[in-house]
């Protein structure tokens, strides 16, 4: 779809980010002289023929669309407010792309649209102006736990959108007032032949750009404050069938240009960021006496900060529940922290907002950190407020030290903070979320903001150790107790699914992984302990009853060591343009005694494995302990992600694994 | 079809009574076992439970009370406390008003919902607006009761007969229903009149039955006040099943569906709605001069009726099917020459159209050849189960055609791009519809496919090496549903979308790690003949411990997983249709290597329903594996489930037997194949052989 992508960030969580367009900056009525004017309704403008009549040329066959054009004109006014003027032509390529030509201009109470024109070209040379009464308006979908949101989107769906057809539209929108940067995404899924970003500034007023995942480009100086960028043949970032593949948003190149009155030092530096929503959101926190009182409750009788501090983190993570109501700024700023408190509700701002609220009653420090949910998507060099997510910081005391103390960052002041999500429900307190490893963060603590990384946690605090003691018959069947324990963002689903789902759904869920490994199997007895304590092991344990686990073949009696956990590791042999997400790092360990059969001896076992690469490391083994098969294996997961120069040994590894997890044992009839 | 607006809105022709609700605003005071409730012993581990629901309609007042109350008891619980109420603003919409709540705690206290719900916009055009009102039960946790209600306001003059939807993915234990429907005489939004009767689908559990009573009015109160009241008490619903392989049993959940209607019985009222949608689509199908024209030129006098059928029916699916593509807007449509639909002459123009306009040019074509030929209106077995005591043409999703070939009436399904000729698409069979016939319609049910007509061949030849490395070819074949998929699949991308899900495909049924191309598709659009699908792969399809080689003797079924894993069922199995499947893998082995043990032919039979059988077929230096697996029928019953389950799971295990390779010792005679070959007795017609060498 041709869309523009909502002007602000909005830290809610888990809201889709629209990252497929650029932002819709536009024009201001200041500065007439500068300004493209809208082209007649009833015809398709000379610029959109000229754009259309251009080489498109030559691409993959697996592409949908080309942007043949896309311009966006800001113009910013003396009082700080900014109007957006944008042009988008696009032309499709395949059945596929006709997606892409269905148009959408999202906006909000803050962003109006101030005019949009639609115009098509089919594939047979027809014109087409959409009239204003076939532009419908939608509201944003609800996903993703928005209760409510103002956001809604134009959107229209010209004729001609056939493989071959131009789709272009025109647009002017307010920019929102209390955002004062502008961001461009000029890189997508979508090639892009030509594309302009333009800005208009008044007298006193200076810019500053960041530039993520790309080189930075050298603005046009146009003289009298107005500037731009132009972007020419701008490739695709092709992750369709990429498996592995980090997200979209974590790869594409995007310009951010902060704006204001000259001379301020802070603009476009991470302190400048943290600043402006030090100042959104700082007032948000005060503390009521009611909050007072219930922080109080939760911390009476502690008095180690550790202590205090998980008793309130988990009272917000576990008592406030998780949705979104928003307007306008609402995407950004936080709701008072007495209104959260009361209602019991709010999303991830106005859970870190109350959990900084709370923990300052019993005097304990802390701040918002402003994150994305994808890992990459915040680039270290580019300050922007782009994000989609807010946890907090809490600010561990000097000297204070603890083996629990998991996720921490230290400052350039040589702060330490203790990272905590208090929306992911089902996150040990002391540790954060995997997709967030690894990435970067805005510390908002005025004039000490700062980027931080949010540390990668050890493997071992992300674990699944299995083991059983299983007896095999003749006749192939296999019995005996399995123990599954799991800790961390590894246990986050069943700790889920036994909160969430009933017992038909859990049973159902069971069968499922077991069907993974097994055909003809009955799980019975199955206990589950420590579904809500985070910090404690998920313990699954039944009674595991197969019928034909051992395959007799003649008189071969045909064993596979590893009775459970399959662990694909999905590669697909190509050359590798982009890193691998490796998603998490974590440990798996399995230990599995199968007692053999009277009558049978053991004429084949499995060659052991090792290999270790750095970020992973496998190994397995399987033994002849008395009369019993033992088989043990370790995987490790040491890193989030993986350059991709070292494809050959990520499916190495995937081979290895395969091929050990398909190894049987050859027992033979005495 | 999309002809049946969703809520049949009337108004009355005279201005309606006011009288006063029935439904006072109340809460209810929870029990002490409703207050410490933690569980339900008829759904564990349940997210909710609704204690009461009621519903009450008082087309007096043009409006519905509702009022719910609900236990939460575990985390999901908690998304029930968030509540979505749509609604259809402008004329003849209606509103929601009134929303009051409240959570009660386990404790007895109790926080008051003080906020006004959100307006929410989900979609506005011009003309249209399509909106919720949303809220959220202010500090609701796990234990809470939440209680709401509000009302749903009707404009004046404007009446909605009420839906009861009883069962929900929730258990229920109490639930109220009423309905005062109006006395007034209606008319239809179109124009036509209705009544002033109403009539009624109940599907109910056992026992449990709608009470009608009269409503004594003053001599005050207008004539067109309700007269009668509807009520239903229900108790302990158990939730909606959920399960894998599920007939779409949503359409018939426990229900009331009410009409106001004249109608005395289902019967009259398909008779009366039939006659009326035949003349409509005998208005649209013609045939006129335009289809009388192309027919004459298309079909030869001397054809026989099956030719003259199988040409018509060629020359529909060479148009274009735009639910594959895009339905064109009437400025396209202008802008190229083209006047508005109001014909078969009008698609036979465009070349192209919709699957109902496709299926009424084929008959329409069908009738200018001389042949009988007839419309018959069905639902999506996907979807829904046509219900004929329900009085509604919702019920109709697509259209079919019937065309009489030499006295034998022939179902042929032409709104289904690539459809072989007298075949149906599995959702069109084995489901009911409205038909026409001669002077009139029926409802009747539309035929199954045979097995024998659903194919699909897979075969292999590979080579492998001593590491068990094969390298080879691979061919998939389809016939029937199952091509039908995969020309569908190509129509709604190209090519390279088509030949990468191709690819997909097969990758996952091979062992992890093989690559796999391919490297041609035969008769993509030739839909009278087998699609096939041509592959090159490579990779392990075997493991080594030393002295063997384990080869999974399935290449095919190396990633399925257990089809029933569940040993209880609440609802029958739907297959969807019959099928047959017939597997032939090749594996040439490398010298030094000898089959040490082959998977035992195998024979397993479920009597009158399904059967498979296995063999294999050695050579020098090669074995051959065949499989094949017949099922033959659509649905299984409750009570079937235990054998079928059965079956399965032997086939499943069967599949995954292994094919033992040893490394010859030099000097040594190696141990002699247990395989033997395979049986001309095996349980089906056809075994598919690879070619070549």
């Amino acid at each position: 779809m041709l869309r523009s992508t909502p002007w602000s960030p909005r830290f809610t969580a888990f809201s889709q980010r629209l990252a497929n367009a650029s932002t819709c900056f536009g024009l201001g009525l200041l500065l007439i002289s500068a300004v493209p004017s809208f082209a007649s309704k009833d015809t398709v403008p000379d610029w959109v023929r000229a754009a259309a009549s251009q080489p498109s040329g030559s691409y993959p066959p697996s592409t949908n669309a080309v942007v043949l054009l896309d311009d966006t004109h800001l113009t910013v006014n003396p009082d700080g407010t900014a109007v957006e003027h944008g042009r988008r032509v696009i032309k499709i390529l395949r059945p596929a792309g006709r997606e892409q030509g269905i148009v959408q201009v999202w906006f909000d109470k803050d962003t109006k649209i101030l005019a949009l024109h639609v115009w098509s070209i089919g594939p047979d040379g027809h014109e087409y102006a959409v009239k204003d009464n076939e532009i419908v308006e939608v509201g944003a979908d609800g996903d993703g736990g928005i209760l409510y949101a103002d956001e809604r989107a134009k959107m229209a769906n010209p004729p001609g959108r056939d493989p071959g057809g131009i789709v272009a539209y025109e647009y002017e929108q307010r920019a929102p007032y209390y955002q004062h940067e502008a961001n461009f995404f000029f890189q997508d899924g979508t090639p892009r032949l030509k594309q302009s970003f333009t800005i208009d500034l008044p007298p006193n007023y200076s810019y500053v750009s960041t530039w993520a995942h790309h080189e930075p480009v050298k603005a046009i100086d146009l003289e009298h404050q107005h500037y731009r960028w132009d972007f020419d043949q701008t490739p695709a970032v092709d992750l369709e069938h990429v498996p592995m593949a980090p997200d979209m948003a974590a790869l594409s190149g995007r310009l951010t240009v902060h704006y204001g009155p000259a001379g301020d030092p802070t603009m476009g530096t991470w302190q400048g960021v943290g600043e402006l929503y030090d100042k959104l959101a700082h007032d948000r926190m005060a503390a009521t006496p009611d909050i007072a009182a219930k922080a109080a409750e939760l911390t009476a009788g502690k008095t180690d900060f550790y202590d205090k501090t998980e008793a309130i983190a988990e009272f917000v993570q576990k008592q406030i529940r998780y949705f979104v109501i928003e307007k306008g700024i609402g995407g950004l700023q936080p709701h008072p922290a007495a209104d959260i408190f009361h209602n019991r509700y709010g999303d991830c701002k106005d859970k870190s907002t109350l959990l900084s609220a709370m923990l300052s009653t019993v005097g304990i420090h802390s701040a918002i950190v402003l994150v994305d949910s994808e890992r990459g998507f915040v680039d270290p060099n580019a300050p922007s407020m782009m994000g989609n997510h807010a946890i907090a910081a809490v600010r561990i005391p000097d000297g204070y030290e603890s083996p629990r103390l998991r996720s921490v960052v230290k400052t350039k002041e040589g702060h330490r903070y203790l990272i905590v999500d208090p929306t992911w429900d089902k996150t040990a307190f002391g540790q954060i979320e995997h997709n967030l490893q690894g990435g970067y963060a805005v510390l908002v603590e005025g004039k000490e903001s700062e980027i931080v990384e949010i540390p990668v946690l050890a493997p071992d605090l992300n674990t699944i150790r299995r083991s059983a003691e299983l007896e095999l018959e003749a006749d192939g069947s296999l019995k005996g107790n399995i123990v599954e324990k799991r800790f961390g963002d590894v246990s986050e689903y069943r700790r889920s699914l036994y909160t969430h789902s009933d017992m038909k759904e859990q049973t159902a869920f069971l069968n499922r992984v077991l069907s993974r490994d097994l055909t003809s199997f009955a799980a019975t007895d199955v206990k589950v302990e420590n579904i809500a304590a985070f910090n404690k092991d998920l313990t699954t344990s039944y009674l595991l009853s197969v019928n034909d686990y051992a395959r007799s073949m003649g008189a071969l009696l045909m064993v596979r060591p590893r009775v459970l956990g399959s662990e694909e590791i999905q590669t697909d042999r190509k050359l590798r343009l982009v890193p691998f997400d490796l998603e998490q790092t974590m440990q798996e360990k399995d230990d599995y005694s199968i007692k053999l059969p009277e009558g049978y001896a053991l004429d084949e076992i499995p060659d052991p494995v090792k290999l270790d690469l750095g970020f992973a490391s496998y190994e397995s083994s399987t033994k002849l302990e008395g009369n019993s098969l033992h088989y043990t294996r370790t995987f490790t997961v040491r890193e989030v992600s993986l350059p991709a120069n070292r494809s050959s040994d990520l499916q190495r590894l995937a081979d290895t694994i395969a091929a050990d997890e398909q190894n049987r044992a050859v027992l033979k009839k005495k | 079809m999309k002809n049946v607006s969703r809520i049949a809105k009337l108004y009355a022709l005279t201005m309606p009574l006011l009288a006063a609700s029935v439904y006072g605003q109340k809460w209810t005071t929870p029990t002490p076992e409703e207050l410490s409730m933690t569980s339900i012993p008829e759904v564990p581990g349940a997210a909710a439970v609704y204690l009461n629901k009621e519903q009450a309609t008082d087309d007096g007042l043009h409006k519905y009370d509702f009022y719910v109350r609900l236990k939460v008891l575990n985390e999901k619980g908690l998304d029930y406390a968030n509540v979505e109420l749509p609604f259809v603003g402008g004329m003849g919409g209606y509103n929601i008003d009134a929303v009051a709540g409240r959570t009660v705690h386990p404790d007895g206290s109790i926080v008051e919902f003080k906020d006004k719900p959100y307006e929410k916009l989900v979609v506005k055009s011009a003309g249209f607006q399509y909106k919720a009102k949303v809220f959220t039960l202010p500090a609701v946790t796990v234990g809470s009761i939440i209680e709401y209600r509000y009302i749903l306001r009707m404009d004046d003059n404007y009446f909605m007969s009420p839906d009861w939807n009883i069962q929900s993915e929730l258990y229920t234990r109490k639930a109220h229903y009423m309905w005062r429907p109006t006395n007034a005489l209606l008319q239809n939004e179109d124009g036509s009149q209705s009544s002033q009767s109403v009539a009624w689908t109940p599907i109910l559990p056992a026992g449990d039955k709608i009470v009608e009573k009269p409503l004594y009015t003053s001599a005050t109160t207008s004539s067109n006040a309700p007269n009668k009241q509807l009520d239903l008490d229900v108790h302990d619903v158990p939730p909606i099943p959920k399960e894998e392989f599920m007939p779409p049993i949503g359409s018939i959940s426990y229900r009331v569906l009410f009409y106001y209607t004249d109608v005395k019985s289902a019967k009259e009222f398909w008779a009366q709605e039939g006659k009326r949608w035949s003349k409509a689509r005998d208005k649209f199908v013609g045939p006129n001069n335009g289809v009388k024209q192309f027919v004459a030129g298309a079909v030869s006098p001397t054809d026989t009726q099956d030719q003259k059928a199988r040409k018509l029916y060629a020359a529909v699916e060479q148009m274009e099917n735009t639910e594959f593509t895009r339905e064109r807007s009437t400025r396209e449509d202008k802008a190229g020459g083209l006047k508005q639909i109001s014909n078969t002459d009008d698609i036979l123009a465009r070349k192209r159209g919709n699957g109902d306009q496709l299926a009424e040019l084929f008959v329409a074509m069908c009738r200018a050849a001389g042949l009988k030929a007839y419309v018959m209106g069905v639902a999506d077995r996907s979807e829904r189960i046509f219900v004929p005591e329900y009085l509604s043409l919702r019920q109709i999703d697509d259209y079919i055609a019937i065309v009489n070939i030499d006295g034998k009436e022939v179902f042929f399904d032409p709104g289904q791009r690539f459809c072989e000729p007298e075949h149906l698409a599995w959702k069109h069979t084995l489901i009911g519809g409205l038909r026409q016939i001669d002077g009139g319609t029926t409802i009747v049910g539309t035929p199954s496919t045979p097995y024998k007509d659903e194919h699909i061949d897979r075969t292999a030849m590979l080579t492998l090496d001593e590491h068990g490395l094969a390298t080879g070819t691979a061919t998939l074949a389809y016939t029937g549903d199952a091509a039908l998929r995969w020309r569908q699949e190509g129509l709604k991308g190209d090519d390279t979308s088509l030949n990468e899900d191709l690819k997909a495909n097969l990758e996952h049924m091979l062992p992890g790690g093989m690559e796999v191309r391919v490297t041609s598709v035969d008769h993509l659009a030739e839909f009278d003949k087998p699609l096939a699908i041509h592959y090159e792969v490579k990779g392990p399809i075997g493991s080594s411990t030393g002295k063997r080689l384990l080869v999974t003797a399935n290449l095919f079924e190396t990633n399925e997983k257990p089809k029933f894993p569940e040993p209880k069922r609440e609802v029958a199995v739907d297959m969807r249709y019959p099928s047959i499947t017939s597997d032939a893998v090749r594996i040439k082995y490398p010298e030094g290597l000898v089959v040490e043990s082959a998977p035992p032919d195998s024979k397993i039979s479920y009597p009158n329903s399904a059967a498979f059988n296995t063999s294999s077929k050695t050579a020098p230096g090669s074995i051959t594996l065949y499989r094949n697996f017949i099922n033959g029928r659509t649905l299984y019953l409750e009570k079937d489930y235990a054998d079928l389950r059965g079956f399965y799971g032997k086939v499943e295990t069967k599949d995954q037997e292994t094919l033992v390779l040893t490394r010859a010792v030099p000097g040594t005679t190696p141990a002699a194949p247990t395989a033997e070959a395979p049986t001309a007795s095996a349980p089906v017609a056809t075994t598919t052989k690879p070619s070549g060498n």
